[in-house]
């Protein structure tokens, strides 16, 4: 029987290809779309499972809290690490610290060989007892033992040796230090939250900072890993922080600092804290992804449900015969859900054939990996048919249920009298997928206008005709004041600036004492340390007092700038009140000597916060802070202006290559993950109505069968092609509105839930929904138009002729 | 072997009641050739239905082999159906993804012989309506008369106890319609009952009683003077 049936289905599918090409290919698409975003929701999920300690491995995370402001960092001052292996042995079994100054790229040769490493992390030589990190050379137990080691990824080990044996080969970094290589170690896996290619012993981090590793308590720069003992709960340690607070951190902290474990897989998707090592994912995007997965899936079935009973008419003589001679209805139904599990699998066929297709493009634009040999693993594969064979069963339940109801006399005759529910339920199935393409058409229009918004916010700064560079370390840094007043010589550039971070997409926090305060009370602010020409180069507003002056004597040690949210949060009357008032730094006896207008220093995921602006006061912290310089030039000059910068830079620092950011780019680059999924919600939206359009086309086909003798009278006796497409329509305007009035909601609440991930919002506007039922509406006319020309073109004599 | 105690077969639609049979009651004896013949219209295919057990009666009582059926179930009706009673019907009713052989075979699949058996009986039928030469063809590549041989071996692949025919010649020809009759008459010779619903008089000559319909009701009922 099985046989026989797989035959006919086969038959039925050639006979029909028309039919046979709309299910499989709107099949195949939602399955190829479902498979696509499975893939990528499963390596999102599988970050930093592959070591072989994840469950037990925990990150330090420092929240420092003063009142409302502060920073939650995920990364810990130097001594936390190796302090609380000291002081909990019993529930620690191992801890490691990455270090690389905050991401500043760091300088490294090798003979002519020379780059600028942005992964390059200081780290202790327990980092191969935390993390499984495979060695192709080299001895994990000894190989970052002692100073000036470095252990290099086979990536970076080609870039600088080629075919050569790394070992014992020494690498100069910041022209400064030595470092031998003592291991080889695979590239990391993809799926990190962060990866690394250069792995330089903690121990060298002393001939980096004058002699001795800092001991202080405040930086926090080290990000802090540690593997808590098997059969120990991370709740075991974290109630004991407390204890440890109070008995390291400085008495200012004491009251104001918590710290806690962060789960080593939580973190790509699920952490978003200050001074992360690499953007991480957000978990809403991954909800929301698969929300659409499964709406995929839905849609597809629903189609296949429509498309099946559908052609429902033109297989009533083989039903009715059947039953005539005995088939009863458990039989035709198992024949039914036979020939929609071929179907499905035929769809899941082209489905993995597009994937393989897909893959390399959709890697390409979400940055990914994904590799498409998953058809290799049993598991997903067998997930995989399972889901095709259940969608298959789905899809066919119900025709197998609605056509083997046929009265056998009545099929034989032709006389398919459509039950009441069997109508309702048909109704159903396209109010389903009317209701899921608009909500999807609001999804899409709503992410793509909060992309929008933070592309064309006013960031209370500007991000126009700004090139960054990074310099510290660098001989320019030295130079500095030679290096601008070059740079200003040129016409093409305007104005100059250093400053520690890239505004508007992050800052650090530093201790400042101000009016009002006790002596010994200092508070953690969000601040900025820049160079002369900072309010210049962004063009921020001053509104109150005078901004940094070059020629001032007081400025660098007597002076900051405040923002006009710091002058709120303090409870000062007002911005000209602020002026003058003392608010000392641990280094200096600065007064504020200017408010300046509110920008948005950080993405706008996060609200605006108090911002202090501060001077470095000697040429030690000058060179310190000065990480990057910002330089804006003349509207459409980017070229020369970049012309002159490389040539400065050649002239100053001719060892050093030459790199640049443009600064618009580095912002726009912190919502990568808003892009990406507005572009993937745009792509998977118009793929849905797509198939949504193939099931209704085939319900419009299916009311026209039903119709084809009343549409051929009515043109007979005269009736216009817009008067039938009118009368046809009417049947589903009804359908279209009740799937809008379901859509709204649900769509609204989707939204409303994914926007709560900003600070700064667009508006969900009541003209979206209008616009995506309009579409909706569209569509449907539209494919009912084509339908009816079509048949239009039939003579009535033919259509009459149809019973 | 079929007994009808007033038979009766109302249709209704929401505001219409219309009498299609009224108290029909009449018997066939195993064996029998029955015409029923009437105008259009006045139930003649109605009361085949009933009698093949494709559709239920109003009222009335309806025997079949000796049992009531009127309380069977759809699933009991089908198992006595697919046992007991061969379909020709006016327009072939082939399945056109099925070939001839297929079409033929396919209420032995239902009653569950293994494919050798399969093989043995259609391949005897057709050679019986001398079709086997057609046995990979699909029906749209036959002729009317072709079709409806196929038709009848379907019919009687199973070997029923009753044919039943609704207007077996209705689209074919009259030399194709005099080869179905006789194709028909040799069954019955055979030892199968048949009944036809014809409107022909000349098919209905091939057999032992005539009973005429009108409006539901039967009006004569003639045994034919040569048969007795």
């Amino acid at each position: 029987m099985l046989r026989y049936n797989i035959k006919i289905a086969f038959r039925n599918l050639v006979n029909r290809k028309r039919y046979a090409l709309v299910n499989v290919l709107g099949l195949a698409i939602g399955l190829a779309s479902f498979i696509v975003i499975a893939l990528y929701i499963i390596d999102e999920l599988s970050y930093d499972l592959h070591h072989s300690k994840s469950e037990r491995i925990f990150r330090i995370v420092n929240v420092y809290d003063f009142e409302g402001v502060g920073e939650e960092s995920s990364s810990s001052p130097f001594p936390v690490g190796p302090t609380l292996l000291m002081e909990y042995p019993h529930l620690i079994e191992t801890s490691v610290r990455f270090f690389n100054n905050w991401s500043s790229p760091y300088f490294v040769e090798y003979g002519e060989k020379r780059f600028n490493e942005r992964k390059l992390f200081f780290v202790d030589s327990t980092v191969f007892d935390v993390f499984d990190i495979p060695f192709i050379a080299g001895n994990p137990a000894s190989a970052l033992n002692n100073p000036g080691t470095v252990v290099l990824t086979e990536s970076a080990s080609m870039r600088y040796f080629g075919d050569e044996d790394p070992i014992g080969k020494k690498l100069e970094i910041e022209e400064h230090f030595n470092v031998i290589v003592t291991g080889v170690i695979r590239d990391p896996v993809p799926q990190s939250h962060f990866t690394y290619e250069l792995l330089v012993s903690m121990e060298t981090i002393k001939t980096l900072l004058n002699g001795y590793e800092p001991k202080t308590w405040i930086w926090n720069p080290c990000w802090t890993y540690i593997v808590l003992k098997e059969g120990v709960k991370a709740e075991d340690l974290n109630k004991l922080f407390d204890q440890f607070i109070v008995k390291y951190f400085y008495d200012a902290e004491k009251d104001n600092i918590t710290l806690t474990l962060q789960s080593l897989p939580e973190i790509h998707l699920r952490s978003s804290l200050d001074y992360e090592i690499e953007p991480n994912g957000n978990i809403t995007y991954i909800k929301i992804l698969s929300v659409i997965a499964i709406f995929m899936l839905i849609i597809a079935t629903v189609n296949f449900m429509n498309l099946s009973t559908a052609i429902a008419g033109k297989r009533a003589r083989e039903i009715g015969m059947k039953k005539v001679v005995g088939a009863t209805r458990r039989q035709l139904a198992v024949q039914f859900i036979t020939e929609s599990v071929i179907v499905s699998i035929l769809g899941l066929l082209i489905a993995l054939a597009l994937v393989e297709f897909i893959i390399p493009y959709f890697n390409d634009f979400t940055g990914k990996n994904i590799s498409s040999n998953y058809y290799l693993e049993p598991v997903k594969m067998s997930l995989l048919l399972a889901i095709a064979f259940t969608t298959g069963v789905l899809s066919g339940i119900y025709p197998a249920f609605y056509l083997s109801s046929f009265k056998p006399i009545a099929a034989l005759k032709g006389e398919l009298e459509q039950s009441r529910s069997g109508v309702k339920a048909r109704k159903i199935l396209v109010v389903t997928q009317f209701s899921i393409s608009i909500i999807l058409i609001v999804t899409t229009i709503v992410t793509f206008q909060q992309l929008q918004f933070f592309q064309n916010k006013d960031l209370g700064f500007t991000k126009e005709n700004i090139i960054i560079l990074p310099i510290q370390h660098t001989p320019v840094v030295q130079h500095y004041d030679a290096f601008e007043s070059e740079l200003l010589m040129s016409p093409e550039i305007l104005y100059v600036t250093s400053l520690d971070y890239i505004v508007g997409v992050e800052h650090n926090t530093h201790e400042f004492r101000p009016e009002g305060f006790p002596e010994d009370q200092w508070q953690f602010y969000p601040a900025l340390k820049v160079r002369n020409g900072f309010l210049e180069t962004f063009d921020v507003e001053v509104v109150a007092g005078r901004g940094f002056e070059k020629e001032s004597k007081i400025d660098p040690s007597g002076a900051v700038l405040i923002n006009e949210a710091m002058v709120k949060f303090l409870g000062w009357k007002s911005n000209e009140n602020a002026i003058g008032k003392r608010f000392h730094s641990f280094s200096g006896k600065e007064n504020v000597i200017g408010v300046f207008r509110d920008f948005h220093v950080n993405s706008l995921h996060a609200d605006i916060t108090p911002l202090v602006l501060s001077l470095p006061q000697n040429r030690k912290s000058l060179e310190y802070y000065s990480v990057y310089m910002a330089i804006r030039h003349v509207p459409g000059q980017f070229d020369k202006a970049l012309d002159v910068i490389h040539k400065a830079w050649e002239k100053f620092s001719p060892q050093r290559p030459f790199e640049y950011k443009i600064h618009a780019e580095e912002l726009a680059r912190m919502y990568r993950e808003e892009y990406i999924l507005s572009r993937l919600a745009a792509i998977f939206t118009f793929l849905i109505i797509f198939i949504a359009s193939l099931g209704l086309y085939g319900l419009v086909s299916y009311l026209m069968d039903q119709r084809t003798k009343e549409i051929g009278i009515r043109m007979v006796l005269g009736a216009s092609l817009f008067q039938i497409i009118k009368l046809l329509s009417r049947e589903f305007s009804l359908l279209i509105l009740i799937a809008n009035i379901i859509a709204w909601p649900v769509s609204f609440l989707l939204m409303y839930y994914w926007l709560q991930n900003f600070e700064f919002q667009v508006q969900i506007r009541l003209i979206v929904f209008v616009m995506a039922g309009l579409m909706s509406y569209a569509i449907a006319m539209t494919i009912t138009a084509l339908k009816v020309m079509s048949s239009f073109r039939m003579k009535p004599s033919e259509t009459l002729k149809h019973e | 072997m079929i007994k009808t105690e007033n038979l009766t077969k109302i249709f209704r639609t929401d505001e219409v009641e219309t009498t299609a049979l009224n108290k029909i009651s009449f018997r066939v004896q195993p064996g029998e050739f029955i015409a029923i013949m009437g105008p259009s219209g006045c139930g003649k295919s109605t009361l085949l239905n009933i009698l093949g057990l494709l559709d239920n009666h109003t009222a009335g009582e309806y025997y079949f082999l000796d049992m009531e059926v009127s309380k069977f179930s759809e699933k009991q009706k089908a198992k006595l159906r697919k046992e007991n009673i061969g379909f020709v019907f006016q327009n072939f009713n082939l399945i056109d993804e099925l070939t001839v052989f297929e079409n033929v075979e396919l209420p032995l699949i239902y009653l569950g012989y293994g494919s050798r058996e399969r093989k043995r009986r259609v391949e005897m039928v057709l050679e019986q309506m001398q079709i086997t030469h057609r046995k990979k063809h699909f029906p749209v590549q036959l002729s009317g008369g072709q079709q409806q041989r196929v038709a009848v071996a379907r019919a009687i692949v199973a070997e029923p106890k009753l044919i039943l025919a609704d207007e077996p010649t209705g689209n074919l020809d009259s030399a194709h319609g005099e080869e179905v009759m006789n194709l028909i008459e040799w069954l019955h010779k055979n030892g199968t009952t048949v009944i036809i619903v014809t409107h022909s008089q000349r098919d209905a000559e091939y057999s032992q009683r005539i009973v005429r319909l009108f409006d539901g009701q039967i009006i004569t009922e003639n045994i034919k003077e040569h048969i007795l």
